[in-house]
């Protein structure tokens, strides 16, 4: 007969191996997404890099031809300013890419010139010296990272006073650079994964709703860029099917037009 | 003398309550993510926050690219808090890989997406002793 004691081990022992068992509850296999939609979040915008990362792994990039340091106009009105730095930001990614610290270095004194334009410089300066100085060492982990960090303490600093508009239009500018580079690449070199990229619908109607909210910002810019979203929108928006060659030459000039407008004065 | 240690001892009590914040969650989320660094992740400066009650949970969009590898990392300051992330494609199909995991007040999960598109990630506070719990939630993609 086995002892009372050694029944109340074994019990313990059975109780606490279910509970161990039973703490990764597992998760339903399916939700109702349109539930869900009317309370979700705030999306949190790609860095250009998160694609560029997905390109190199389907062949290789002649990151070189992208690269681009000029110094560019230096606006006055502060939405332009906002677009501009987040292209210049998205520079910067395609300079590491590049593995050019050079073009890196220039990119991180023009992004401090441009924060300092919109009043955040004082955020952005440590940033801006620790690009420089990874550059410097080609370490270019830490230059993702600062560029990263730039990008982050900038639209901080604007939330902080209220200036969330020019925030989102930091992030807008980003993505059009990035998605100009994107559409570039997979344009001369077409494969469907590298077209598939393209695929950010969600994200194009989260940049629409935000223009939208910005009617204060009456410039020719802004409505040009509303109205190439309307034009990309449909290009991109293919549910299940895939995204021709043909779309990713739109794209392209479309974007590459848009890219155009951010860094030329009117 | 007495005023004193009663106000000396309701701050001691309300500590949590008053210090508690989502840049603490992050810290904890943060906290996750750290071993991941060293195997090639790049951590997202930006991040998702907020408070939820114990049982509720939150959805959060996210646009992912194929090729990728990403892990979302969920963290809250409430160490007695139980909290779990859950991340679905848009069709509402579970997109995660298996080897997600909860530890109490963190939690990861880990997609390689099969499509570039949306995903849904869902944040909950499965328990905890608070009333309302702060969470944070981090990204990390190679």
């Amino acid at each position: 007969m086995i002892p009372f004691t050694r029944h109340l081990k074994l019990g313990v022992g059975v109780l606490c191996g279910l509970a161990l068992c039973a703490g990764a509850a597992q998760a339903p296999q399916h939700i109702d997404i349109k539930q869900l939609s009317a309370t979700v979040e705030d999306v949190v915008v790609p860095l250009p890099n998160e694609i560029f990362g997905a390109l190199n792994k389907l062949g290789a990039v002649n990151w070189k031809q992208h690269v681009r340091s000029d110094k560019g106009p230096n606006f006055t009105e502060r939405p332009r300013i906002a677009l501009l730095l987040g292209t210049v930001i998205a520079d910067g990614f395609i300079a590491v890419q590049a593995e050019d610290a050079e073009a890196v270095k220039e990119i991180g004194q023009r992004v401090l010139t441009l924060a300092k334009g919109i009043g955040v410089g004082n955020s952005i300066t440590p940033h801006a010296k620790a690009i420089i100085e990874a550059a410097d060492k080609r370490n270019w982990e830490n230059v993702r990272r600062e560029l990263d960090r730039t990008q982050n303490s900038v639209q901080q600093a604007m939330n902080e006073v209220h200036d969330e508009k020019l925030s989102q239009l930091v992030s807008l500018g980003g993505w059009l650079r990035g998605t100009e580079v994107l559409t570039s690449v997979v344009k001369d070199h077409f494969s469907s994964d590298g077209a598939e990229l393209l695929h950010q619908p969600d994200l194009l109607s989260y940049f629409q709703t935000r223009l939208q909210a910005m009617p204060e910002f009456n410039l020719p810019i802004i409505r040009q860029i509303q109205d190439a979203l309307v034009e990309v929108k449909p290009l991109i928006d293919v549910g299940d099917r895939r995204i021709p060659p043909e779309s990713v030459k739109k794209v392209n000039e479309i974007t590459t037009r848009l890219g155009h407008g951010i860094i030329t004065r009117d | 003398m007495f005023q004193t240690s009663s106000l000396l001892f309701v701050l001691v009590a309300l500590q949590p309550a008053i210090f508690a914040s989502v840049d603490d969650a992050q810290a904890f989320a943060l906290q996750a993510a750290e071993p991941y660094v060293k195997e090639g992740f790049q951590v997202r400066e930006d991040y998702w926050g907020g408070d939820l009650g114990s049982g509720e949970k939150k959805a959060v969009r996210q646009q992912l690219f194929k090729g990728n590898e990403y892990w979302f990392w969920l963290g809250t300051e409430v160490d007695r808090a139980k909290v779990s992330v859950h991340v679905y494609d848009s069709d509402g199909k579970l997109a995660e890989e298996p080897d997600g995991w909860e530890k109490g007040h963190f939690a990861a999960a880990h997609v390689i997406p099969k499509a570039t598109g949306s995903y849904f990630i869902i944040v909950s506070v499965e328990q905890s002793p608070e009333e309302r719990t702060h969470w944070a939630l981090v990204y990390g993609f190679r």
